[in-house]
């Protein structure tokens, strides 16, 4: 059993929600960020005095890690983030980790924060100093008009702004993210958008197609017909058109929304640790309101509500709402679900260790189909999405779930009012 | 003679929403049958589904007493009859246990189709009608109008007519003593063989099938064995009673009385509406006139969405058809929907009932077909075969002809609609009649034309192409040839059997079109190109493609949240599940009634 390698930091803060989002996190409460940060880490002192131990065969060969995601991770303050990263040292280990923190290009604008000293190029510099190594900045779009329209509070030159600001402050791992699908976004913006973004030469980037999220506000928008998305085949055309033109640049689509530099020769590899670990279904800690881990033989989620998490956790108890425990087919399940999702796939040796039994035993069949289909590709080593089953992948990834199946047994600890 | 002399039996004629009900609950008040404090809300509506679709489905008899302001007693027996057209046997038979009728209008809307329908009903039988004029305290209110109306109409003289509001009270002593001064007392003779006519029955587990009966003729005592004329079904019965509304046990029911016979059958089907029941030792020689077995009119093959639900659904079908004369089911199968059963109904919302209890009641999920109607196929061999489901019409070369069922169709409306109900019935084959004024403002149309176009949203139609001022009742006139043919609809170049239609040859090309664009759009995509071809015979005759998925992948990142995203794909595979496989294509459960909804609604 050694210590458990990656942990990610919910930080459930935002001046302002966007009309598309339905993650957990609040706008206005601002006023609790001192006493939340207090909480994230008193349950980090919790999670390192269990100890939780992550066999060997749930630890994926990678740097260990801590992502802060939100909401809005950089409307903490230096110091804020500063007690957070110490405090987790006791829960992990950090030399020679990535630690990634989400910035929202608006978090530096308003009145009295440029006085505060609260530019983003002070900003970054603080943050390299606390141990920050990867930026992951939300850029969206560089369309001002659709920004606005989606809720974004800054324009594209803020944005750009942003991303010279971390540059010249010398972070070597920026990452973009990026999305298409939006509403009333043409073809054309979209290419316009890739071409920036490349020639910004970002060391990595996340690009999504927009979700529409029935308790977002924009799904009542484009119900009610005030907004138009693209449609299907114009929303697949984007992400062709992505999938090209980052190729061409040199980027490697590592996973389905996520690329990448990795160049073997020169020991160059961009991808971002923490969701690898994700995607190849290791353990990860996480803390925070709303956050969700995973520790074999369970996932867990926590308390949502920003209050109730402090409440909880100030009387020393852990602020878990829900374990979910997997049993064999659904770690069987969720490691092909996530792991096809790698450009490299599923090696059947990670699978074995992973699961504890042979990938072809489990999943032969439908391995079989879905090769015929022209949708997995296979040789020795791994299984692997062809760019036709990339593209549908949903059509591949549930394939790899029991039919009828209820999934594993939610427990939940207490009401969650 | 002394106890008919002061026994009054009569039932209310009113369209949805005049407001029968609350005049029923009146009168139970009144005469002191429930008080209002024990009153349910409408207490003659036991049905959850009856009181959700506001209607009356079954009918119900409640026992009165009334005292008039002379002091004299009368027993008071109030038949419900059920307010819809598919149900117009189940009508007759009540308006036949009875010698009045209240006619209840609504002040603000005037006498509808089905109203008028009933009335005549009623007069056929020699019924004494008390017109009511209804809601005369709302705003909108126009008794005038609606006693001018009556008059011209059905012949009552305005002076006959009573005005109330049935939610005030205003009235209902009036109609009250109405019901003893105008309607007559029931003249069966006491020494005759015993003769009772069934209006109704239910299933009761603990007492079997209950009949409800008006005895015409004799007496039955509460424990003798009975005969039903019609189904030759004999019986022990086990109690006799009234409704006051509970059910009271009595020693006797006899010559003019309203009330029930627990026969302790186990089904519905031995006991028959419009039967006549009889003592078996001392038998009538003559049935009471007017029996007729029920007989559907409409078909659909119901399907369970998880086959393993076959004999649930069969199991269902059964304990159904105990309380259900008229529905009727047959296995059958679909190379598209799997085991089934072809079902038939008195009529649509008949088979909307049976649909919303099969899936309220025994929690099964349904696949209905769109509904057909049967056909007399009179083959070159000179053999006729009915067939009811359009897969199973014969060949077309060994087809010497087709007929199909006719109605003779009422429809009440504002003249101004005139041109929209022409034009509606004209598209779906219908030819007019009889046209007639009622007054200056609203017509009486009446039309011939093929149920097969009527159970197709013609009710919808009409309604919405009058802004829902029209109403409509409907008859079946006959059998007429007509030159029909069967569309096909080829899905990947496979016939889905389950999706065919019976057409007229000229309106084909149009109907293909049609099904073919709205089934484009409701087949969502596959991972391959899809052709929709609509065929008849051998002959193609509409073509649309629905293309092949370019990209369905889950591209959020969730945190960690690996739940979500695995039940985001749970989700997707669930609703994939709900489809028909046929051949390799999935199909929506919304195709199969696709054909429902045809009328140009997306040309």
């Amino acid at each position: 059993m050694g210590q458990p390698q990656h942990l990610y930091i919910h930080i459930p803060f935002c001046h302002h929600r966007c009309c598309y989002c339905d993650f957990v996190t609040y706008a206005g409460m601002e006023d609790r960020i001192e006493a939340y940060v207090a909480a994230v880490c008193r349950e980090l002192a919790m999670l390192a005095q269990i100890g939780h131990g992550t066999p060997a065969c749930f630890r994926a060969p990678l740097r260990p890690s801590i992502f802060f995601g939100g909401g809005t991770p950089s409307l903490l303050s230096p110091a804020q983030i500063e007690r957070i990263i110490a405090t987790a040292e006791q829960v992990l280990p950090l030399a020679d980790a990535e630690i990634s923190l989400e910035v929202n290009p608006g978090s530096f604008l308003g009145t009295g924060l440029r006085e505060q000293g609260r530019t983003a190029r002070h900003y970054f510099g603080k943050l390299a100093q606390m141990g920050i190594n990867r930026l992951s900045l939300g850029v969206q779009t560089l369309h001002d008009p659709t920004l606005r329209v989606i809720g974004r509070q800054h324009t594209a030159m803020e944005a750009r702004q942003c991303y010279d600001a971390a540059r010249r402050v010398g972070f070597a791992q920026i990452s973009l993210d990026m999305m298409f699908g939006l509403p009333g976004q043409t073809l054309a913006q979209w290419q316009a958008d890739l071409e920036e973004i490349i020639a910004w030469q970002p060391e990595h980037l996340s690009v999504y197609s927009l979700i529409l999220e029935e308790r977002a506000p924009l799904y009542q928008q484009v119900a009610q017909g005030a907004l138009a998305l693209p449609d299907d085949d114009t929303s697949a055309m984007m992400y062709e058109m992505t999938l090209e033109q980052l190729a061409t640049a040199g980027y490697v689509g590592y996973e389905i929304s996520n690329w990448a530099r990795i160049d073997s020769v020169a020991g160059l590899d961009t991808r971002c640790q923490h969701n690898l670990a994700y995607w190849l279904n290791s353990d990860y800690l996480a803390a925070g309101a709303a956050a969700h881990g995973h520790i074999f033989p369970a996932r867990y989620a926590n308390l949502a509500q920003i209050d109730t998490y402090i409440a909880e956790v100030s009387a020393n108890r852990r602020p878990v709402e829900t374990w979910v425990h997997l049993n064999q087919a659904d770690g069987c399940a969720e490691t092909m679900m996530m792991g096809l999702r790698l450009h490299t796939g599923v090696r059947y040796d990670h699978f074995q260790q992973r699961c504890g039994c042979a990938l072809d035993a489990v999943y032969g069949g439908v391995l079989e189909r879905l090769v015929a289909q022209g949708l997995l590709e296979r040789d020795e080593h791994a299984v692997w999405l062809t760019y036709r089953g990339r593209m549908i992948g949903n059509q591949v990834f549930m394939q790899f779930l029991e039919s009828g199946s209820k999934g594993s047994m939610a427990i939940p600890l207490r009401d969650s009012a | 003679m002394s106890h008919q002399q002061y026994v009054r039996n009569f039932s209310i004629i009113a369209h949805i929403d005049h407001g029968k009900t609350t005049l029923s609950d009146r009168l139970l008040e009144l005469t002191g049958t429930i008080s209002a404090r024990e009153r349910r809300e409408q207490l003659l509506d036991a049905m959850d589904l009856e009181r959700e679709k506001g209607i009356t489905i079954k009918a119900k008899a409640v026992c009165m007493r009334y005292t008039a302001p002379d002091g004299q007693a009368y027993t008071y027996n109030l038949i419900d009859c059920p307010g819809h057209v598919d149900f117009t046997y189940e009508v007759s038979r009540a308006l036949a246990a009875c010698e009045g009728a209240l006619l209840v209008v609504d002040a603000a809307q005037g006498i509808e189709a089905q109203t008028l329908a009933n009335v005549y009903l009623a007069l056929e039988h020699d019924l004494v009608i008390i017109p009511v004029i209804n809601k005369i305290d709302l705003p909108g209110a126009n008794p005038e109008q609606v006693a001018e109306e009556i008059e011209h109409v059905i012949g009552i003289g305005r002076e006959d007519i009573i005005l109330a509001s049935a939610k005030a009270g205003t009235g209902v002593p009036a109609i009250l003593e109405a019901i003893a001064e105008r309607i007559p007392s029931p003249r069966g003779q006491v020494d005759d063989a015993t003769r009772a006519l069934i209006f109704d029955s239910h299933y009761d587990a603990y007492k079997g099938v209950i009949a409800y009966v008006r005895v015409v003729d004799g007496m039955f005592p509460a424990d003798t064995r009975v005969q039903f004329l019609g189904t030759k079904a004999q019986a022990d019965i086990l109690e006799v009673g009234v409704f006051r509304p509970a059910m009271t046990p009595l020693e006797q029911l006899s010559a003019g009385d309203v009330g029930y016979i627990a026969t302790g059958l186990k089904t519905v089907e031995d006991c028959q509406v419009g039967d006549t029941i009889t003592l078996a030792e001392r038998p009538a020689n003559k049935a009471l006139p007017g029996y007729r077995p029920a007989k559907a009119m409409v078909f659909a093959g119901l399907y369970p969405i998880d086959s393993n639900a076959y004999t649930d659904l069969r199991e269902a079908l059964e304990k159904l058809k105990l309380n259900d004369a008229a529905l009727s089911f047959e296995p059958e199968s679909s190379s598209a929907l799997g085991f089934g059963f072809r079902c038939g109904f008195l009529g649509l919302l008949h088979m909307e009932i049976v649909r919303e209890r099969l899936e309220r009641e025994y929690q099964l999920e349904l696949l209905i077909t769109a509904p057909s109607v049967e056909y007399q196929v009179l083959q070159t061999d000179g053999e006729i075969v009915a067939v009811d489901n359009p897969s199973t019409l014969p060949s077309p070369n060994i087809i010497a002809s087709i007929e199909e069922p006719m109605m003779h169709i009422s429809v009440i409306a504002p003249s101004r609609y005139i041109g929209a109900i022409m034009e509606l019935v004209t598209t779906r084959r219908g030819s007019l009649d009889t046209m007639d004024y009622l007054d200056p403002q609203r017509v009486l149309l009446k039309y011939y034309i093929p149920l097969a176009e009527l159970v197709i949203d013609f009710y919808d139609q009409l309604k919405s192409r009058t802004q829902g001022y029209a109403s409509l009742d409907y008859a079946l006139s006959g059998y007429q040839e007509a030159n029909l043919v069967r569309l096909d609809i080829l899905v990947n170049g496979q016939p889905v059997d389950a999706l065919s239609m019976i057409v007229h040859r000229d309106s084909a090309y149009n109907r293909g079109r049609e099904l073919v664009a709205r089934l484009v759009k409701i087949i969502p995509r596959q991972m391959f190109e899809v052709p929709i071809q609509a065929a008849v015979g051998s002959k193609i005759i509409a073509r649309e493609t629905v293309r092949a998925m370019r990209k369905d992948v889950l591209s959020k990142c969730y945190g960690g949240d690996v739940s979500r995203k695995r039940k985001l794909l749970e989700k997707q595979k669930e609703g994939k599940k709900r489809m028909k496989m046929v051949g390799n294509v999935e199909i929506p459960q919304e195709a199969f009634m696709a054909i429902l909804s045809l009328d140009g609604k997306d040309s």
